[in-house]
């Protein structure tokens, strides 16, 4: 069974055939070639395969792509622009937050979605904004101290 | 990791998805945020040939808040709950069950009609749910019932959901003056984490303000289904609040717990573990509801 969906994806429209078993991390990664979000687990527990959703940050390899019909996703590949990278990419790179690179697109678009709520958060709240994205190099307090510099 | 091949159906109406339901019952499995079925489905553990997407239905979203009922459809996702103010006044203790569930992203799929109808014996939303004596809606093209959650968990991943049935929402009696909850949950690490023992315990206070009126604490992880702790309550209700009460109570509700031994932990550690959240619940309890006096 496949069926043409329609679905915005960093501000552009896009119509595209899937198939009904077919999760949109798939979608994102092999059909339309947005790599930026990695497929650890595939079972909801990593976050490597994190987009924004409507305006949430989800785990992609959990939504059948079907579903995404009629939304607007954000991945990696949307947050820079014109101007370069978005500041939480800056902060990134700026305090070495980033090692082996695997957890990071993730990382950046969970940190987004909370900056975007809450412009000044404390250790806590970042912390627990990130609970659902594993960083196996086990480099969170850099990912921390660049999440607390992004300036706003 | 593949998925089983599937037709997918996207009803606009739960009128609609009824009927889908009717027509193809057990091969039929119904996907909302997904965070349960989609898992199980890559594990070829479920392989339904149709998967009915209610996830969109808005009239499943929505919340009633009324005078004496609070309605939650079954598709409001965790994370609303979490940040509800109207459900954390009202009933706290769902709100602590939703901020304990998962993770941010899983928050953001997973919906209460998920977590109930999946019926896992560790889930973080029931205990809460039947501690306030919540009951759930069951629709179906026949029509609608209403199941209380004391008698709703029949087991691991069972419940009193029929094949051609959908859970639309969730019902809560709004708690009395002089009423009060506690959740607490206790696993290895705070997210992202399957809870090894979790306790919900409600306390009504008589109008003085003195006496136990009403009392009921359910605890998850330690059976089946989430259990009821008959002995506890009798123990409480008619008395007066004391901290050697609810050592007594916790000590009964350990009495009724059957926790088993299994690599999260063994069954002597969370029967221990379930008095602690025992008396943590009952004192968060008592303390709103002195606070709602």
């Amino acid at each position: 069974m496949t069926k043409l969906i329609h679905l915005t994806i960093n501000d552009k429209p896009y119509d595209v055939a899937v198939a009904a078993n077919q999760t949109l991390a798939d979608l994102l990664r092999d059909q339309l070639r947005l790599t930026g979000l990695k497929k650890g687990c595939e079972m909801g527990d990593c976050g490597s395969c994190t987009v924004i959703m409507d305006g949430k940050a989800v785990n992609s390899c959990l939504v059948l792509a079907m579903q995404a019909d009629g939304r607007a996703i954000t991945t990696i590949e949307g947050l820079q622009t014109d101007d370069g990278l978005h500041s939480v990419q800056k902060a990134f790179v700026e305090k070495g937050a980033i090692q082996c690179g695997f957890c990071s697109p993730g990382m950046i678009l969970s940190a987004k979605s909370l900056l975007d709520k809450n412009p000044s958060p404390d250790e806590t709240q970042i912390r627990a904004a990130i609970a659902g994205n594993l960083c196996r190099c086990t480099g969170y307090q850099k990912i921390i101290e660049a999440i607390q510099s992004v300036k706003r | 990791m593949l998925l089983p091949r599937f037709e997918f159906h996207e009803p606009k109406t739960l009128d609609e998805a009824c009927q889908i339901m009717a027509a193809f019952g057990v091969k039929a499995k119904l996907i909302a945020g997904g965070t349960d079925l989609m898992v199980n489905m890559k594990k070829k553990l479920v392989t339904p040939s149709h998967v009915v997407s209610i996830g969109r239905l808005e009239e499943l979203k929505t919340t009633e808040n009324a005078d004496t009922v609070v309605k939650i459809g079954a598709c409001f996702t965790v994370a609303d709950l979490a940040e509800s103010a109207a459900i954390n006044q009202t009933l706290s203790a769902l709100g602590a069950g939703a901020r304990a569930l998962g993770t941010p992203l899983v928050r953001n799929l997973a919906t209460i009609g998920g977590n109930l109808g999946s019926a896992r014996p560790a889930a973080d939303l029931p205990p809460s749910l039947m501690a306030y004596g919540a009951r759930v809606v069951l629709a179906s093209s026949k029509g609608k019932r209403e199941v209380a959650l004391d008698g709703f968990f029949v087991g691991p991943g069972f419940t009193e959901i029929q094949p051609d049935e959908i859970l639309s929402e969730v019902h809560v009696n709004r708690p009395p003056a002089g009423a009060g909850a506690g959740y607490v949950n206790l696993g290895i690490r705070k997210a992202q984490d399957c809870n090894l023992v979790n306790v919900a315990s409600f306390l009504a206070l008589d109008s003085d303000g003195k006496t136990i009126k009403d009392a009921r604490i359910v605890m998850g992880c330690v059976g089946p289904t989430p259990l009821l702790s008959p002995e506890a309550e009798k123990l409480l209700i008619g008395e007066k609040p004391s901290p050697s009460l609810f050592e007594k109570a916790s000590l009964a509700a350990m009495g009724d717990s059957c926790p088993i031994d299994d690599f999260r932990g063994c069954g002597e550690y969370k029967r221990d573990m379930i008095g602690v959240l025992t008396r943590r619940t009952l004192a968060i309890a008592l303390d709103e509801a002195q606070n709602r006096h």
